[in-house]
C-alpha cells in the first residue's frame, strides 16, 4: 500500500499523502517508514521545488496515530518516536529544495508540525481547512518539533496560547497570524505554489517578541500563562490529573532562547514522560468516546433529514429554554416563545451575555409572544414548566399549527415522554431531547426514545444534536433517563454524609479534589433544591428507597431555600458565585457547631472522613446505579455510560469515565465497598472487565 | 412572470403589517442599527403573516439616512430577515416619504402584474446618522496619503490642522433644504407666519397628539400592530412608543423656547415631530391572490399621488398631493372618513388645514373655484401622530398606511387618505380603504 508517494515532474517533485484503509491521513508506522524512504530519494537527488499535498479531500494530515500513542508503555519508546518524527521534519527542512505544504482540510498535530518544517505553508481557503496542535487535549504536547517551530512563525504569545489551549485556526486566520505564508482559493493553488516557489528557501530567525528574552519578563509571562492555564483546576492535584499542563508550560519556558537541537531533545524527553501517564491513555479514550458518539449509526442515518431543518421553535424562555435557543441558533433560525414579555426579557438577557462572543448568532433568535410562525417550524422544543398537564396542553396547541413533518421534542428531565405521547395526535414524531444546564456549555444531550417514537425521528434528532455541536446518546424512556438517574444516588449519598455530621464544604472539597467540576452539595444548590427534591421524589416512587430524599431536605425546600436562584440554599449565592455556608442550615440539619459557638459543650465533632472515603461513599452508589441501567439496557452500549457522565455532568475526563475508573479497582475490594455501603452488588459487575 | 398575470388594474391589497415601537434617537433603541431594526420587523412580518417567504417576488424598503455599511439596505435587511436569496430587493428614497414610496412602488408592481407578493416598508435609525469630516479635512487626509517626502507630509499635516475639526452632522444637514437654504423647522416657521398660526394653536395641537396617542395605547389599539423589542444592553421589553408623554400639558409646552427662529419663532421641540428610530413593514399583494389563498385583507390601496410645491413651503405638500389623488378618482374631501396627515410640525399640519379650507389658496394653487374642504378634527390623526410618537423619516410613510388601514377596519370601513409633506417641496398621498373600490 502506497501511503506516501513521490511524483517527479521535471524540476519539481510532489509528495502525495493518501490512504485507502482510513478516512484520514495519519502519521503511523507505515506512513513514517515510507516518508523516510521518500526523503532518502529526495536527498539523493533533490528537486528544485518540493510540494507536500494530500490526495484525500477534507484532510491534509490529521496527526500522529492516536491509538499508537496510547499503546506506548515505555517512556524511552515514546521519546524515540518523537525523535524519529523530529528527525523527519529536520531532514525535510534541510533539503536544498524549496518545500511547500499545500494544506487543505484538517492539519493537526504531527501534520501541522510537518507542514511547518516546510519553507512555505499554503493554507487553501476551504471550509474544512483548520490548523491546530491539539495534543494538550490528549494529555501530551507536540513532539515533532512543534513547540520550536510554531513560535518562529506566530511568535511566543500566540504559540503558547495555541499549544496550551489546543485551539484551531482557519485558513484566513492562519495567514493573519503568520502560521501560513499565503492563503489561496482552491482554483488558485497552482499559481500560489509558483509564487511561493519563486520566493526561494527561507531561514527563520529567532521567535519574537524580543521582550521574552529578558529573564524577568519571561518569568512573569510564563507565570501568568501557568496561572491562567491552571486556574480551572485549582482543586486538583495537577501533576496527577493533568500533568501535561505544567509540563508544557515548563517545556516552553525552558526552550525560549535554546538552540534548536537542545530544544528538540527537551521536547522529546518531556513527551516521553507524558505519554506513559494514565491521564494520556484516559484522554485518548475520552477522545474516542466523543468520536463514537458523533459517528454513531443513528447520526449517520439521520444526517440527511437533519440537514433540512432550518427553523426551530423553542417554548419557554427560562434558563434552559434560552440556552437551547442559543444552541439551536448554531444552524437554524430560532423563534423563542414565551407568554410574558418579562419572561422573554430574562431569556434575552441571558442570551445577551452569550452574544458578547458571537453577536451574529443572537440575530438568528426572534423573541415571540404570539405563537407566530409555528407553521414554518421544522422542529419544536419545549422547555416549559415540568408538569405533564402543562406540557400536554402546549403540545395540543402546537400540534394544531405545525406542519405534519415537524419534530416535537421535549426537554423534560423527569416526565415520561411515553406519557406525553398518549395525548398526541401524531405520537411517532415526538421524542425527548434532554439538555444539561447550562445548555450552551454542556456537551451532552440525551435523546429519549418514547414508547411510540419512530426510528427516523430518533435518528434525525441525534444528527441534529451533532450539527448543534453536542454529543447525543440515545436513551430509552424511563424515569430520570440515564444521567439524572445515576446522579441522584450520588447526591442522596452526599446528603446522607451531611446527616452523619460531615461538613458540606468538606464533602464538596473531597469530590472536587477527585475531579468533579463542583461538589454534590454545590451542584444541588445550582440545580435548585426544589428541582432536586422533585426529581428525588419522582425517582423514589419509581425505583424505591435508594432515591429517597432525607426528610430535612424537604423542609429546606419548604422554607424557601432553593439554592442559587433564591440566593441561599446550602450556601449563600450572589451573582452566580458561591459564598459562605448558609448558617440557617443548623435549623434543619445537625451540623458540627463552629468552635466559637456558645453551645461549646454540645459540640460532638464527628471525625472528618478522608477524601477517599467520601468519594467512595458518593461515587459507588452512582456506579451501582449505572450498572443497573446497563442491566436494563437503557443505552445501546456500555461505553455510552462513561461518555454520558463525562460530557453530561463533567465527570473528570482524566479518569477516563465512571466505569473505567472503578474497573481499575480490585474487584473484591469494590464488592466489599458496595456491601459496606449497604447496597446490593449488581449481578452484571463483570461488565467492568471490558473497561480495564 | 407569466403573461396572464399582466392584466391591468389588479386591486392592490395589504395582507399584513407590523411595526417596531418608535424609540427616541439615542434612546431605548440606540443599540439597534437600521439594519437590525429592519430585519427584526421584516422577520416578524413574515412570521406573523400567512405568506411564506419563498413566495415573495420582491422587497422594497424606504430609508433616508442610508447606512454606509449597508449599501442597498433593503437587500441586507431581506437577507438578514430570512428572505430567500433569489428574491430581489431595492431601496427607495423620497426623503420623508421613502416608506410611502416603497409601498406605492410595490403597489404599482403588483397592479401592473410585475409581481405577486412584495414586502414593502420603511426603516430609519436617526440615532446612527453619521458624523462627517469637513471636506477640507478629507482633502488633507488624501494629501497625507499621497505624500512622498517629509516636506509633503509636513504640508499635509499643516493642512489637516488648518481644516475644521468639528464633525458635520449628517442628520442636521439632511434636514436642511439645500436649494432654499432653510431647514425643515424654518419652513414650518414660514408657514406659521404666512397662515398666522399662533404658538398656542400649535401647542394645543401637540398636546392633542400626546393625549390621543396615550389613549390609543391604553385602549390597546396598538397592541397588535406594534411588535415587542428586547434591545440591548438591558434587554428590557420595549413595546410602547418611547416619545409619548401622558402627562404633557400646556404649561410644560409653553415653557419651551423656539428652536429654529430665535427668539420670536413659534416652532418648539414640543410642537415638532420627534427624532426617532423605527421600522414598519407591509405585505402587498392583489385581491385575487389573497382571496384564493384565504389571506385576511387588512386594506385596499386604491390610488396614490405625489405632487411638487415650493421647497420653502414644503409643509403644504399634503394639500397638493391630496388634491391630486382625490381629483384622479373624482372624489371630494368630504368623501374621506379618516385622514392621517403626518405631524412633521404642528404649524405645518395646521397650515395644511387652513390651506385646504381657503378659497383663495384653492383658486391660486389648485385651479379650483371652491376650497378643497377641511377634514373634521375628529377624523384627523385619531390615534395621535409624529409629535407624540416620532418621525423616523424613512419609516413614517409605511407607518401611516398601516395605521390608517387599521383605523378604517376598526371603525367599520370607508375611505382614508394618508398623506405627508416631503422635505424639498413635495407631498405624497395614498387613498386607501377597507373595502374594494366601488365607483
Amino acid at each position: 500500500m502506497d501511503v506516501v508517494s513521490l511524483v517527479r515532474e521535471n524540476e519539481r517533485a510532489r509528495l502525495v499523502f493518501s490512504r485507502e484503509d482510513k478516512p484520514v491521513n495519519v502519521l503511523d508506522e507505515i506512513c513514517l517508514q515510507q516518508l523516510e524512504s521518500c526523503l532518502d530519494q529526495l536527498e539523493a537527488d533533490p528537486p528544485k521545488v518540493l510540494v507536500l499535498e494530500s490526495a484525500i479531500s477534507g484532510c491534509f494530515i490529521a496527526g500522529a496515530d492516536v491509538d499508537a500513542i496510547a499503546a506506548i508503555r515505555d517512556a524511552a519508546q515514546a521519546t524515540r518516536l518523537a525523535e524519529r518524527g523530529q528527525g523527519l521534519c529536520r531532514r525535510l527542512e534541510a533539503l536544498t529544495s524549496v518545500s511547500i505544504a499545500v494544506v487543505r482540510g484538517a492539519c493537526m498535530g504531527g501534520g501541522l508540525e510537518l507542514a511547518m518544517a516546510c519553507d512555505h505553508l499554503l493554507a487553501v481557503e476551504d471550509k474544512k481547512t483548520s490548523l491546530a496542535l491539539p495534543e494538550i487535549k490528549l494529555g501530551i504536547h507536540p513532539g515533532f518539533g512543534g513547540c520550536v517551530r510554531l513560535p518562529k512563525r506566530v511568535g511566543w504569545v500566540r504559540a503558547v496560547d495555541m499549544i496550551l489551549a489546543g485551539r484551531s485556526v482557519d485558513a484566513k486566520r492562519a495567514a493573519r497570524i503568520g502560521l501560513a505564508d499565503l492563503t489561496a482559493p482552491p482554483e488558485r493553488i497552482g499559481d500560489a505554489v509558483d509564487w511561493l516557489a519563486a520566493r526561494g528557501k527561507v531561514q527563520r530567525g529567532r521567535a519574537g517578541p524580543w521582550w521574552l528574552y529578558l529573564p524577568f519578563v519571561r518569568w512573569w509571562f510564563f507565570y501568568e500563562v501557568e496561572r491562567k492555564a491552571t486556574s480551572r483546576f485549582q482543586h486538583l492535584d495537577l501533576e496527577q490529573a493533568y500533568p501535561a499542563i505544567p509540563a508544557t508550560v515548563k517545556l516552553l519556558k525552558e526552550i525560549v532562547g535554546l538552540s534548536d537541537g537542545v530544544a528538540y531533545a527537551r521536547e522529546a524527553e518531556s513527551l516521553g514522560r507524558l505519554v506513559t501517564t494514565p491521564t494520556c491513555k484516559n484522554l485518548v479514550r475520552v477522545f474516542h468516546l466523543g468520536q463514537s458518539l458523533k459517528r454513531q449509526d443513528a447520526v449517520k442515518r439521520g444526517q440527511a433529514s437533519a440537514d433540512n431543518i432550518r427553523n426551530t421553535a423553542v417554548f419557554g424562555a427560562g434558563v434552559m429554554g434560552s440556552g437551547i435557543a442559543w444552541v439551536a441558533a448554531r444552524t437554524t433560525d430560532v423563534d423563542l416563545h414565551d407568554i410574558t414579555p418579562e419572561a422573554l426579557e430574562r431569556g434575552m438577557r441571558s442570551l445577551g451575555r452569550l452574544a458578547r462572543r458571537d453577536a451574529k448568532r443572537l440575530r438568528r433568535i426572534r423573541p415571540a409572544l404570539d405563537d407566530s410562525n409555528l407553521e414554518g417550524a421544522d422542529v419544536v422544543i419545549e422547555a416549559v414548566i415540568e408538569e405533564l398537564e402543562a406540557k400536554q396542553a402546549l403540545w395540543k396547541e402546537v400540534e394544531a399549527k405545525v406542519s405534519k413533518d415537524c419534530l416535537l421534542l421535549t426537554n423534560t428531565s423527569s416526565l415520561s415522554v411515553t406519557a406525553m405521547q398518549e395525548e398526541a395526535r401524531v405520537p411517532a414524531r415526538m421524542a425527548g431531547l434532554h439538555f444539561f444546564n447550562p445548555a450552551p456549555k454542556m456537551p451532552l444531550v440525551e435523546v429519549i426514545v418514547g414508547g411510540q417514537s419512530s426510528g427516523e425521528v430518533v435518528d434525525t434528532v441525534a444528527a441534529l444534536a451533532v450539527a448543534w455541536g453536542k454529543y447525543p446518546i440515545v436513551v430509552r424512556d424511563c424515569p430520570g433517563f440515564l444521567v439524572n438517574r445515576c446522579l441522584m444516588p450520588y447526591m442522596v449519598a452526599a446528603l446522607r454524609l451531611l446527616e452523619s455530621g460531615q461538613k458540606p464544604e468538606h464533602v464538596d472539597g473531597a469530590l472536587k479534589h477527585y475531579g468533579m467540576p463542583m461538589g454534590a452539595i454545590e451542584l444541588a444548590d445550582k440545580v435548585g433544591l426544589d428541582i432536586c427534591h422533585h426529581v428525588g421524589v419522582h425517582l423514589s416512587e419509581a425505583f424505591g428507597e435508594r432515591f429517597a430524599m432525607p426528610a430535612w431536605f424537604g423542609e429546606l425546600v419548604k422554607a424557601g431555600m432553593l439554592g442559587e436562584k433564591s440566593g441561599k440554599g446550602f450556601y449563600h449565592w450572589s451573582g452566580g458565585r458561591r459564598g459562605e455556608l448558609n448558617p440557617e442550615l443548623h435549623r434543619f440539619l445537625k451540623l458540627p457547631e463552629p468552635p466559637e459557638g456558645d453551645a461549646a459543650a454540645a459540640v460532638h465533632e464527628v471525625p472528618a472522613m478522608s477524601d477517599q472515603e467520601i468519594c467512595d461513599a458518593c461515587l459507588v452508589p452512582m456506579l451501582v446505579e449505572a450498572l443497573q441501567c446497563l442491566d436494563e439496557e437503557l443505552v445501546e452500549s456500555a461505553v455510552h455510560v462513561d461518555a454520558a457522565m463525562i460530557f453530561g455532568i463533567g465527570f473528570p475526563p482524566f479518569r477516563g469515565g465512571l466505569l473505567r475508573d472503578f474497573a481499575q479497582w480490585d474487584r473484591e475490594k469494590l464488592v466489599a465497598c458496595i456491601q459496606r455501603l449497604g447496597l446490593e452488588v449488581p449481578g452484571n459487575i463483570g461488565v467492568l472487565d471490558e473497561f480495564v | 412572470m407569466s403573461q396572464q398575470h399582466r392584466r391591468k388594474h389588479r386591486e392592490v391589497v395589504v395582507v399584513a403589517g407590523v411595526r417596531t415601537p418608535m424609540g427616541k434617537a439615542n434612546g431605548c433603541l440606540r443599540e439597534f442599527t437600521a439594519v437590525d431594526l429592519g430585519a427584526m420587523a421584516m422577520r416578524e412580518l413574515l412570521a406573523r403573516s400567512p405568506v411564506c417567504a419563498d413566495d415573495l417576488d420582491a422587497v422594497i424598503v424606504g430609508n433616508v439616512i442610508q447606512p454606509s455599511e449597508a449599501a442597498n439596505i433593503a437587500r441586507v435587511v431581506a437577507l438578514n430577515a430570512g428572505v430567500p436569496k433569489r428574491v430581489p430587493a431595492h431601496t427607495v428614497h423620497r426623503n420623508c416619504a421613502s416608506g410611502m414610496q416603497a409601498v406605492t412602488d410595490a403597489a404599482e408592481k403588483v397592479a401592473a402584474g410585475r409581481a405577486e407578493i412584495v414586502v414593502a416598508g420603511g426603516i430609519e435609525s436617526m440615532t446612527h446618522a453619521p458624523l462627517l469630516f469637513h471636506d477640507d479635512f478629507r482633502a488633507a487626509l488624501v494629501q497625507w496619503n499621497r505624500a512622498k517626502s517629509w516636506s509633503d507630509r509636513l504640508a499635509a499635516a499643516k493642512a489637516m490642522l488648518r481644516s475644521p475639526w468639528r464633525p458635520r452632522m449628517a442628520l442636521l444637514e439632511g434636514l436642511t433644504d439645500p436649494t432654499v437654504g432653510l431647514n425643515m423647522g424654518q419652513t414650518a416657521e414660514v408657514l406659521a407666519r404666512e397662515f398666522a398660526i399662533t404658538r398656542r394653536e400649535q401647542d394645543e395641537f401637540a398636546l392633542r397628539s400626546h393625549q390621543l396617542a396615550d389613549q390609543a395605547w391604553q385602549q390597546g389599539f396598538f397592541e397588535q400592530e406594534v411588535m415587542h423589542l428586547f434591545p440591548p444592553p438591558s434587554f428590557s421589553a420595549v413595546h410602547r412608543d418611547e416619545g409619548i408623554r401622558p402627562a404633557q400639558s400646556m404649561e410644560a409646552l409653553g415653557k419651551l423656547k423656539p428652536v429654529f427662529d430665535k427668539p420670536l419663532g413659534t416652532v418648539t421641540a414640543g410642537n415638532s415631530s420627534q427624532i426617532t428610530d423605527g421600522a414598519a413593514m407591509l405585505l402587498v399583494t392583489h385581491r385575487e391572490r389573497a382571496e384564493a389563498e384565504g389571506w385576511p385583507i387588512l386594506g385596499f390601496l386604491h390610488d396614490w399621488a405625489y405632487a411638487g410645491c415650493d421647497p420653502a413651503r414644503m409643509g403644504l405638500g399634503p394639500v397638493f398631493a391630496t388634491h391630486k389623488v382625490l381629483a384622479g378618482r373624482g372624489l371630494q374631501l368630504a368623501d374621506i372618513r379618516f385622514m392621517e396627515i403626518n405631524e412633521a410640525f404642528a404649524a405645518q399640519v395646521l397650515a395644511c388645514l387652513k390651506a385646504m379650507d381657503s378659497r383663495e389658496f384653492a383658486e391660486k394653487h389648485l385651479g379650483l373655484s371652491q376650497p378643497l374642504g377641511m377634514p373634521e378634527m375628529s377624523s384627523l390623526n385619531v390615534h395621535g401622530g409624529a409629535i407624540a410618537m416620532g418621525h423616523p423619516v424613512g419609516m413614517t410613510g409605511a407607518r401611516l398606511v398601516l395605521r390608517l388601514m387599521r383605523t378604517l377596519s376598526e371603525q367599520g370601513g370607508g375611505l382614508g387618505v394618508a398623506t405627508l409633506c416631503i422635505g424639498g417641496g413635495q407631498g405624497g398621498a395614498v387613498l386607501l380603504g377597507s373595502e374594494p373600490w366601488t365607483s
